[in-house]
Formats: C-alpha cells, structure tokens, sequence
C-alpha cells in the first residue's frame, strides 16, 4: 500500500488523483483529461485509442523517461510525470499549423532537396522536431536492472481463460511458469507467474537442446527474463484492430479495449453517446454493458441477430453495411458522416467517440518469430497458426490456444481445458464442436475498403499510419508509382515502423493494397515480425546474464 | 514487372540492389542499353534495405578513400538529381579507440586519409565530449573524426535509382532469379531463370550476398562468402547524437536518424556463412543492450524497437571485387563489399560499368580485379577498418 504521507505522484505539477492499480490514463480521464499527445508529423491532437500499450497516443515522461504509455503504467508516489507533445502543451500547440498547411500532407521523400546550400538548415530544423520525448534524463536510476535466467518446463504465455483452463486441467505445479502482461489471477496452486511481464521474443527452438526454446520477457519495472523452457504454449488472445476513416486519429475514436482501459468501473464508459462499431458478438456484449450511452451501431458488414435483438430492446437503431467516412470535432469528436455500402447518400450522426469492435486480430507475433507456418484466413483478414492435432503449431514443442488459435466464444476456454491431454502426452484430442473465428464466410471488411476509398471526404486528412502520421494519399501515391506488396509500402512510406510495430496499420493496409492490386493478400505479402515483439528498454536487456550456453541440464 | 520484354540484351545485370540499379544507371547513361536488371526479392529485400546507412571517407586503403570522397559528393547531390531526398546529413564519423594498438590504427588511418587532402582529425578523449558529449569516454584513449563522414536513408535511393533507370530505357525484373549462366563458346551468353534463357553480351553479378552462389551457379568458386549480421533500431527520441560513433573494442556503431531512432550494430560471434538465415538471434538483444548503455549511459531506458539481420558479402582481403572474370570472359563480377557496398555504390559502380564495356578504370586490377584471388602466392593486407 502507498504511503499515505507520502508525496503524491504529480502531473504536471499538479497533485494527481489515482486509486490503486489505477492506470494513468484512467486516472486522468477521470478527470476529463484525454489529451496527452500530439502526431509525429502535423501535430494533430491523440488522445488514448487501444488502451493496451501499443499505440502511440498516450506517451508521457515518468520521472525523466520518454515515452511511457500512460494507459499501462500505474503511478506511484512521487512520481513526476509531465506531457512533452505539443508545444507549448498538447492542448494549445502551435506546431498544429502544420496540419493546416499541409492539407494533403507533407511529402517529406520529394520535399526539402532545393536549394543546395538550404540542405543543413532542413536537416537542423527536422531534427529540432522529430523524435517522440527527449533523451532520457542523466543519472535517471536505476540504469541497468538485474535480470535472470530460469529453466522450466513449461512456459506458458498468456493467463487468458484458455491458459487458465489448460492450467486448471494439467494438473500443473512446479515447473510451470505463466508470464502475463496484466496481473495472473485464478491459477492452480504451486503455479508460478511472471505478472505485468510482457514476453518479447520467441526464436525458433535449438534442436537437441534439454529445453530448446528461449523466452525473452520483460517486466513494466525493467526486469528482464530469460526463460529455458521445454515446452511453450501461446495463449496471447487477440486484440481489437482499427478502421480507416478520415480523422480516424481524432480522439474520441478508440477500439472497445481502449474505451474499457478507460472506463472507472465497467458500467460507466468513458464518453456521453457513442456510435459502435461492428455486428459480432463483440457489440452485442458492449451494447448490453453501455446500451443507454449508445447512439447507434453502425457494421462494415452484415449483423447478427444477437446484435439486432439487444439493439432493438433498448431502441438503439442500426445501420449494418455502412461506410464510416469521417469523424469530425476538435480536441473531441462531436460528429461522424455515414453512407450506405452500395453508393447510399450520406447522413450524420452526433456522437463524442467512435468505439471499434468490428474485428478482433490474434496477437500472433510469437508465433510468426518462432517459425510455426502460420495461414492467412480471409475471414479474419489475419494469419493465423496452422495447427495439428492437440493444437500443436508446425514446431514440434510449440502449442497455440484459445484467440490467438482462431477460437472464439466459449470455445477459447474450451480449447484450453481440451489441449490438457495432448501436453500430457497422453494422446490427441478432439477438436470437434469448437467453433472458430475460421468458418469460411466473407470478413467484416470483404470490399469494404475500395468502395470506402472512392467516396473519402478529399479535403480531411484520413491517416493510414498514426504512429508516423503517414497518410492514405501517400499509400495511394505510392502505388500509382507502380510500387506493390506490404514490405516496400512500408519501406517506402514508413507506414509500420513506429511504435506499436504496425499492429494498427498493417492489417487495414494490406487489405487496402489487396484491393487496389488485385490479388489476394498474401501475396501482397506480410511484415516480417521482426523482434522484440514489444518496445523492451536497452537498461533491461542489459541486465540479463551473459548469453552462455544455450544446451545443458 | 515480372517478365522480360525481348529475348535479347547488350547487357543482363543480376542485383537490383543499390550496386546493380547504380550500375544499370551509369551504363544506361553511356547509351549501353538494352539492359535488363534482375532481382530475385522485392526492392530492397537485401543489404541494400538492411544496412545501417552510413557513408565514410576513413579507409587504410587510398583507393577506397577516393572511392569513398566521389560517393560522398554523388550522396551530396542525389536529392537533386534523382527527385528524392535520402537525407543525407554529414555529421561526422567517430572512431574511438581503447587500446594501444586501436589508437595506432586510428592514427595509420588517419595519416592516409589526410594525406588524401581530407580534414581527418585525431582527438584526444577530452575533444570528443564537444562532438558527442553523451558518449562515454571513461576508456577512450584515442578518437579520429571526419566530419564530412555522414548517414543517409538508404530506401529513397533505391527508389530514385528504381524510377530513374527505368525512365532510361532500363528493364527491371522483380522476383525474378537467376538460376544459372548461359555459356556460349567460352563465355558468358545470358542467364537461365525460372521461365527460361536470357540472352546478353554481358552479365554482370551484383547479387551482394548471393552473389557468391551466383558465381557458383555460373561455374566459378567464388573468393567471396556471405556472412550474416544484425542490426537494431530503437524508438526515436529528439536527435542529441550528431555523428557516427564506432568504438573498435566491439566493432559497436550507432548513429540516430533524422526521424530520432539510434540504428546500430556490433560484432557478434558469429560463424560466417548464412546460417540462421535473415532472423535475429537471441543472444543479439542483450549483447547490443549492454554495448550500447555503456556506450551511451543516457540511453538505459529507451526502448529496443526492432532488430534485423542481413547478409555482408566478404571478400578476403576485405575489399570490393570489381572486373571481368578473367575465368569467363563477359562475366563481371561487381560483388565482395564487406558491408560497405552502399556507401561506395555511386563511385564503384562507374568502374563497375567501365569494367562492363571493356574500358579501363582508375582503380587497380591488381588490388579490386577478380583475379588477385586466382595467384596462390599473392601477398595480402587486408583493410582491417571492418565495422560500421
């Protein structure tokens, strides 16, 4: 417990008022403050969006260190905990005047090459303002944490309900260690947890080693693990993907995670009226917990009759098979425009958030780094790992269960209970009756990009990439160069490298670039997962044990 | 485009890496055409898309120092010329030196590079503080710095190149390989790919890290070998790092970019060859983590954000090889960079191209001619000025 005497943490200077294990975010949205940064580029207001730690919305400065996600990490007293986005402050910045006189963006590949003898005062003036945060303070401690090396046999990642319920049928005890970026609640005795532990890398297994994987994790405080296991199940779940409309990067637009990650307590969201976004099981489980707060549902796609019966008990109307075209407002959207697929007229709604949970996507990144052949499943518009009997994935020691497997509904817990046996050794198991994500019908999104990219408001900005503010214009130039597949689009637009390591774009990129080059998506190709799978700090990497051997008792 | 448009060229380029698209441009400008580029991956899918960007001048070898100066002044006006901006920005190179032995390397370099006509400095560990004063000097007891050395973006001059040589009348084939070598009465007649012979006067290997295999596939053991190495990118932060910074006791080198990410990368004991194909391996994380807190003590919380390999193409001695085969008669080689082929591609690549139409060049056969390898009693000295 906090030390009631204690300085209180400050934001800004200011006391800062935070309940236990109260994420900053939250505390300050609270507080009605959700404007914490601003975009690389042209400056545009961010407030929280994915409420998970991927995007780039939400970074702070903790007691000297840039770039901490306010929306993960969890104050203490003492903390000093200022905003460096936007100048003077992310409320009021100048720099804004970017996105107003560049309305169709900033073409920084063909830009700032005349005259000759201007080049270093470019360079001068682009570097007073890139980066996100400054340098971190001198001295900030601790500089390197201890890490530590430890050997298992059975490392699971994720303590999702899957996890718990594989955990719960094993029988597991010592030997068995469970790393969880959130807090392990619910696990058989005798297990041991790594909690608010993000696993970052997963290399293909040594063959012939004792315990061939090598798990590296790291804690939110810095420390680093090294993890020998023998066997690893990965149990990551998914994660809510993002829509492209124009002014996507407004806030008020967030996927459901990042409006939960915000809400007090469940029942009270984090906005007045919502428009919510999607027709699966998703909305119908959102509508049931925020339905008064809901102006309306709007779906790419079809909905279903969950969706349709919960909506219509509570008079909330629908409007399935419906472009998002825009969200307008200033600090906070007050407005989005819709039409309906098939060149319907267009129509406004007021509202003051847009809440995405229209797809789910499997966190699979381990997966991908650790060689498992993983399919693309056009359903999903995502790949998932292509499993065997009892869910092992193509690497012989590697299992994959629950949402990031392609389960969903009752059946992420279910696959959990039913991969207890073939970890067991004790044969394989029936996989009959669980249903998938993978059915075989159209996804959400099955055309919905190219009829939205026609009918896109000219004169707003709609930005394909919000950790590098890289625009859809510049996606679209970039192929009307001739240029084609996912791996140059990022390279050439930097669309994916920024902080949350494309989790956002990419999936909504690719089905655009799929459409605009007529083929399928895997030919459009993927972005390598290139590791850590998450930003780890150097200070905890370097605190592991030296490398040694990897083979041994 | 995947398929080519004739079934004959003057000229058939295998590499659509910065050395093949440079290449086809010096020749396409010379009226040398039809010319047709071949590459197996995607633009940039090999070093040319994976290197760290830097471009120097300090060499121990006087040939690569003027290599290195004719690139640094075609960098300098690329943006100009090929209507993107690779954002070349010369903020020195420094090297640092910790041992006895480091330092009198740095001083053998820096006598060459100055009597060059280059304004190499040698500092004291006291100077390096006005250059980069968040790097460590506890160790140092020796640095030479360059500061018309400079990084750039590799990416926007493939494009430039891609765009340009294309406008030249130039073919260039993407995920297309060469399989083999067509040889017509002793000599190099085109090259086979999946979807049949190609015919050329002349084929040039600018495969990079398979160009190795390539000189295999067309019959010849190469000298030059493959070796993988990794790099890493951290998240970015307002640039504070102007120059390059290598330190020899690791082979570490880091620069920040002008969007604020620190890329950099250190020796790793790897085995050479290709092993491990293009992952990262476990061992690289930690190992650059803790290279780069002490090099950088500021930098302990800032995160790792994405790490990647490539391949280096070795050649012994560890310079370019640059000629025509003298064991295949129209097969030049333009290959064995060490690391170091996109820095030197807009100089090399004019030899390469004179090398290709039989004109003499500047550059020596006896020091960059494929056949130095073939003299069994041949004395060498290699450049040992390795990293970055």
């Amino acid at each position: 417990m906090p030390d009631p005497s204690a300085e209180p943490a400050r934001f800004r200077g200011r006391p800062l008022d935070v309940g236990p294990d109260e994420p900053l975010a939250r505390a300050l949205a609270r507080r009605g403050r959700r404007l914490l940064g601003r975009s690389l580029r042209y400056h545009r207001p961010r407030a929280p969006f994915c409420g998970v730690g991927h995007c780039t919305n939400c970074l702070v400065r903790v007691n000297g260190v840039p770039n901490v996600r306010a929306c993960r990490y969890v104050p203490s007293p003492g903390d000093r905990i200022v905003s460096e986005a936007g100048w003077p402050s992310p409320e009021v910045d100048l720099l804004a005047a970017f996105d107003l006189l560049f309305p169709r963006g900033l073409d920084a590949l063909h830009g700032f090459r005349r005259p000759a003898w201007a080049t270093p005062l470019y360079q001068r003036a682009i570097r007073r303002l890139a980066g996100f945060g400054r340098l971190p303070d001198a001295g900030v401690p601790p500089a390197v944490t201890p890490g530590e090396e430890r050997r298992v046999e059975l490392a699971v990642v994720g303590a999702g309900r899957s996890a718990r319920a594989l955990l719960a049928a094993t029988g597991a005890g010592p030997g068995t260690l469970v790393v969880e970026r959130d807090r392990a609640l619910g696990l058989p005795d005798g297990v041991e947890s790594l909690d608010r532990t993000t696993a970052a890398f997963l290399p293909p297994p040594e063959e012939g080693a004792d315990r061939p994987f090598t798990l590296l994790a790291v804690g939110d405080r810095g420390r680093a693990h090294r993890i020998r296991a023998r066997t690893v199940v990965v149990a990551t779940g998914g994660y809510d993907a993002s829509l492209l409309f124009a002014g996507s990067d407004r806030p008020g637009v967030l996927t459901a995670e990042g409006a939960l990650a915000l809400a007090p307590v469940p029942e009270r969201p984090p906005f007045r009226r919502a428009v919510l976004v999607g027709g699966g099981e998703r909305v119908a489980g959102l509508l049931a917990l925020w339905g008064t707060h809901v102006e309306a549902v709007i779906a790419p796609g079809t909905v279903g009759p969950e969706v349709a019966r919960a909506a219509s008990e509570i008079g909330v109307p629908i409007y399935p098979r419906t472009l998002l075209l825009e969200a307008t407002g200033g600090r906070r959207i007050r407005r989005v425009t819709l039409a309906a697929r098939g060149g319907g007229a267009r129509f406004s709604l007021s509202t003051d958030a847009v809440v995405l949970a229209h797809r789910r996507l499997p966190n699979s990144p381990l997966l991908f780094q650790a060689g498992a052949s993983m399919a693309w499943r056009s359903e999903a518009g995502a790949y998932f790992p292509a499993l065997g009997p009892g869910f092992a994935t193509s690497v012989p020691g590697l299992y994959a269960v629950g949402e990031v497997a392609g389960f969903t509904g009752a059946a992420i817990t279910e696959s959990g209970r039913r991969l207890a046996p073939s970890l067991g050794g004790r044969g394989p198991v029936d996989l009959s009756g669980l249903t998938t994500l993978l059915d075989g019908a159209p996804g959400p999104l099955d055309g919905y990009y190219p009829e939205l990219v026609d009918r896109l408001p000219r004169r707003s900005k709609t930005v394909a990439c919000p950790c590098e503010d890289v625009l859809l214009g510049e996606l679209a130039d970039f192929h009307a160069r001739g240029y084609r597949g996912i791996e140059v689009a990022k390279r050439y637009t930097g669309l994916g490298t920024g902080l949350c390591q494309g989790r956002y774009c990419v999936p909504e990129a690719v089905l655009l670039l799929a459409a605009w080059e007529r083929r399928p998506a895997p030919e459009v190709g993927r972005i390598t997962a290139r590791p850590p799978v998450v930003p780890v700090p150097l200070g905890a990497l370097a605190g592991l044990p030296e490398g040694g051997a990897r083979t041994g008792p | 485009m995947t398929a080519p448009t004739r079934d004959r060229y003057r000229i058939i380029i295998v590499g659509g890496g910065v050395v093949g698209l440079f290449t086809s441009y010096h020749l396409a400008r010379a009226g040398a055409g039809p010319i047709l580029v071949v590459e197996r991956g995607f633009l940039s899918s090999g070093a040319s898309g994976r290197n760290g960007g830097g471009v120097r001048q300090q060499w121990e070898t006087r040939a690569t120092v003027r290599l290195a100066r004719e690139a640094v002044g075609e960098y300098r006006r690329f943006g100009r010329e090929f209507g993107l901006n690779p954002y070349f920005r010369q903020g020195g190179y420094l090297f640092l030196a910790e041992s006895p032995s480091e330092a009198e390397r740095l001083r053998a370099v820096h006598a060459i590079v100055a009597s060059e006509g280059l304004p190499s400095r040698l500092l004291r560990p006291e100077d390096v503080a006005r250059i980069a004063p968040d790097v460590a000097r506890d160790r140092v007891i020796a640095a030479s710095y360059l500061a018309s050395d400079g990084t750039l973006y590799p990416f926007p001059v493939l494009w430039g190149l891609y765009e340009r040589v294309r406008a030249l009348g130039v073919e260039v084939l993407l995920g297309v390989e060469a399989a083999g070598v067509v040889r017509t009465e002793g000599r190099a007649g085109g090259i086979v790919t999946a979807s049949g012979p190609i015919a050329a006067e002349r084929v040039v290997n600018a495969a990079g890290g398979w160009s190795a295999e390539f000189s295999r596939r067309a019959g010849l053991e190469p000298a030059n070998a493959p070796t993988r190495h990794e790099i890493l990118a951290t998240e970015p932060v307002r640039p504070f790092l102007d120059p390059m910074v290598i330190r020899l006791s690791d082979g570490l080198y880091v620069s920040q970019t002008m969007r604020g990410e620190l890329v950099g990368g250190r020796t790793m004991p790897h085995p050479p060859g290709t092993a491990g194909g293009m992952s990262t391996s476990v061992d690289l994380l930690p190992a650059m983590a803790r290279s780069l807190v002490d090099l950088l003590p500021r930098t302990a919380p800032l995160r790792i954000l994405r790490a990647w390999s490539g391949y280096y193409d070795d050649s012994p001695d560890g310079l370019p090889i640059i000629g025509e085969d003298p064991r295949l008669p129209g097969f030049v080689q333009a290959n064995g960079f060490g690391g170091h082929g996109f820095m030197l591609a807009p100089a090399s690549t004019r030899r390469v191209a004179q090398a290709v139409l039989g004109e003499r060049s500047d550059l020596d056969p006896a020091t960059f001619g494929p056949a130095r390898f073939l003299d069994p009693d041949r004395p060498s000295t290699p450049e040992r000025l390795q990293p970055g």
